[in-house]
């Protein structure tokens, strides 16, 4: 007889206790999202657009302006970084926006990047899409570009297409059009840029 | 003075019921010391290191050149009296705890300590390996040179390779896509603070289970005191061993760590826009050789979007399939002998051999981490490593069976 009240409280003191507690953990998803940090976009982070020139990435002539002759012919590329021509504000802030810049023989150029090239001179994303190194290297035998850090070659003629290690996918490239003897930018990267996080690749990551 | 204390907190009792305990000898007990003195090393040269360090990438002047803060404040470091060997010493015994703890886990592994009651300690010491390793990476970020950037983008990128959930939990730890002006801020916090504290809390836990459960005996206990703990007292036999082990191993790396000074950050440079080519520190250059050799465009698809690629496959998955063969270990091998004894490698040539096997994997995947130096094409690679795994397993076992014979019936089936 006395036990039966006995152990209906507690199971309604446990209840309430766990409900109590569970609501509480809950409660903590919210804090806890926070631990994400947040992406700002300043001037200085902004992906390339449509009018941007773009500026040495590194080396001397670093913040320089590149014209087209600037790019030797059939290679090396040249690492640069777009730059807004109204505001002057490098875009130096984004790992993403580094762009390998690479002039060839307008004929050896590929149906791929026919579109995006000017004047033989063409623009691809210079993060690997392999683990996010950049495409820092030159093969001069073989006209390639290489990552140094896996060894993943990609074709400049042919639409940065992967032709040798690991990356799984071309370099995305930036269509360029030619403004007063420079390589200037006519809109986002045709693809995503950089590693894309066990998804799908969606579309392009830059706003036209 | 002993008196006026042993009063007040019966230190007697504590001598009789503690520091007298028994303790087994055999030289290889002194790996998992070893482990516990490499930590005791880094957290004390981790505390100098962290009273100068500035965990920044904010751009400042140094010598006329910008650099980031943190690059610049290790600098510094290099230039105290004895900095650049505190330095050294702190990036050494990162390898060293990593190495011996790998080490005792494989004395374990071929002795079957792991068995029931152990499957605690087991799992602990798992975690602890597990976390080492983590700890480590965290650390190679910090000095912010062109080399550890580049190492840490690819180890952001290898998280961030695992579906659904990997990009959210890269970002956790690297404070974005690495690198941001968050990263190195929340990476310090977790390598100097949470981390560490984690290692001690579970350190303590795995010695408190071992001193519960006390040490496995080693196999000649058996015929000479069967049933009986043989060893020597914790205080003052084995504590002077430790002492003095402790004393040599400070010494050994002081003398390796000032002539190899490890990670030479001024040689390295501040980072750039394009990344040198890295290999990384040798407990993971066998992942970064299987990263190296599979084929880029492996892909599986799964729902909702979401893709395996070989990133993950290479340096998430085949990890994580051994750890999960780890955890299940003692789960799996349930015989009930020698449970506390050491059991001899030879009467168990299978799990003998599985060990060997699994360490020629580890080696040969490794060389394929020098795939270009060496010229190996990757079906040449693929081959070396199948082979030689299973040339290890079949040639161990069969000299094992053919010099100590069939280990006898009831001991045999194996995990």
């Amino acid at each position: 007889m006395s036990k039966k009240p006995d152990t209906t409280r507690r199971a309604i003191v446990g209840a309430t206790v766990g409900v109590g507690l569970g609501l509480g953990a809950l409660s903590m998803l919210a804090p806890i999202a926070a631990l994400k940090p947040k992406k700002e976009v300043t001037p200085e982070t902004e992906p390339p657009k449509e009018g941007d020139v773009f500026v040495y990435a590194e080396g001397d002539r670093k913040g320089k302006e590149i014209t087209l002759d600037d790019l030797p012919k059939g290679g090396p590329a040249v690492l640069a970084f777009p730059k807004d021509p109204e505001t002057g504000v490098v875009k130096s802030g984004e790992r993403n926006n580094l762009v390998l810049l690479i002039r060839m023989d307008p004929g050896e150029l590929g149906p791929e990047v026919a579109d995006y090239a000017a004047d033989g001179a063409v623009a691809y994303s210079a993060i690997c899409t392999h683990l996010g190194c950049t495409v820092s290297e030159w093969e001069p035998d073989k006209g390639l570009l290489l990552c140094p850090c896996h060894k993943g070659f990609y074709d400049p003629r042919h639409g940065a297409q992967v032709v040798g290690g690991p990356p799984p996918r071309p370099l995305p490239a930036l269509p360029l059009i030619v403004k007063g003897n420079k390589p200037v930018c006519a809109g986002g990267f045709t693809s995503q840029v950089g590693v894309v996080a066990g998804l799908e690749p969606q579309g392009g990551s830059c706003a036209v | 003075m002993y008196r006026w204390l042993d009063e007040r907190l019966s230190l007697s009792r504590l001598n009789k019921k503690f520091l007298r305990k028994a303790f087994p000898v055999h030289h290889s007990f002194f790996l998992g010391e070893i482990t516990m003195f490499a930590f005791i090393t880094l957290v004390l040269t981790g505390v100098f290191l962290s009273f100068n360090y500035e965990p920044s990438t904010r751009l400042i002047k140094h010598l006329g050149k910008e650099v980031p803060a943190a690059y610049a404040s290790v600098l510094y470091i290099d230039s105290l009296p004895f900095g650049a060997v505190l330095r050294s010493v702190h990036h050494w015994s990162a390898s060293i705890m990593i190495a011996a703890a790998f080490l005792h886990l494989l004395r374990i592994l071929i002795s079957g300590a792991y068995k029931k009651p152990r499957e605690i300690n087991w799992l602990l010491g798992l975690a602890l390996l597990g976390l080492s390793v983590v700890t480590s990476f965290t650390g190679y970020s910090l000095p912010f040179d062109a080399f550890s950037v580049t190492a840490t983008q690819i180890g952001y990128g290898i998280g961030a390779s695992m579906p659904y959930m990997g990009e959210w939990i890269s970002q956790l730890i690297f404070g974005g896509e690495y690198p941001t002006l968050h990263s190195i801020p929340r990476v310090y916090s977790l390598h100097v603070l949470w981390f560490p504290l984690l290692l001690a809390a579970l350190i303590g836990a795995h010695m408190l289970v071992m001193l519960k459960q006390k040490h496995t005996q080693p196999a000649y206990a058996e015929k000479v005191a069967p049933g009986k703990i043989l060893g020597v007292p914790m205080m003052p036999q084995q504590g002077f061993m430790m002492g003095v082990l402790f004393l040599l191993y400070l010494a050994v790396v002081f003398f390796i760590a000032g002539t190899w000074i490890a990670h030479p950050v001024e040689v390295f440079g501040p980072p750039t826009a394009s990344t040198p080519a890295v290999k990384p520190d040798w407990y993971f250059i066998w992942i970064y050789g299987i990263l190296q050799i599979i084929p880029g465009d492996l892909k599986v698809s799964l729902p909702f979007g979401a893709v395996m690629n070989s990133e993950f496959i290479g340096g998430v998955m085949i990890p994580g399939i051994l750890g999960v063969v780890a955890v299940l270990l003692p789960f799996l091998d349930t015989r009930k002998t020698k449970l506390r004894y050491m059991e001899l490698p030879t009467r168990h040539p299978v799990r003998t051999s599985v060990t060997f096997a699994l360490l020629a994997f580890m080696l040969t995947t490794t060389l394929a981490g020098w795939k270009e130096e060496f010229g190996f094409s990757n079906g040449q690679l693929w081959a070396i490593i199948i082979i030689s795994t299973l040339a290890t397993y079949l040639v161990s076992y069969l000299i094992i069976i053919s010099y100590w014979g069939r280990p006898p019936k009831g001991e045999a089936e194996e995990a």
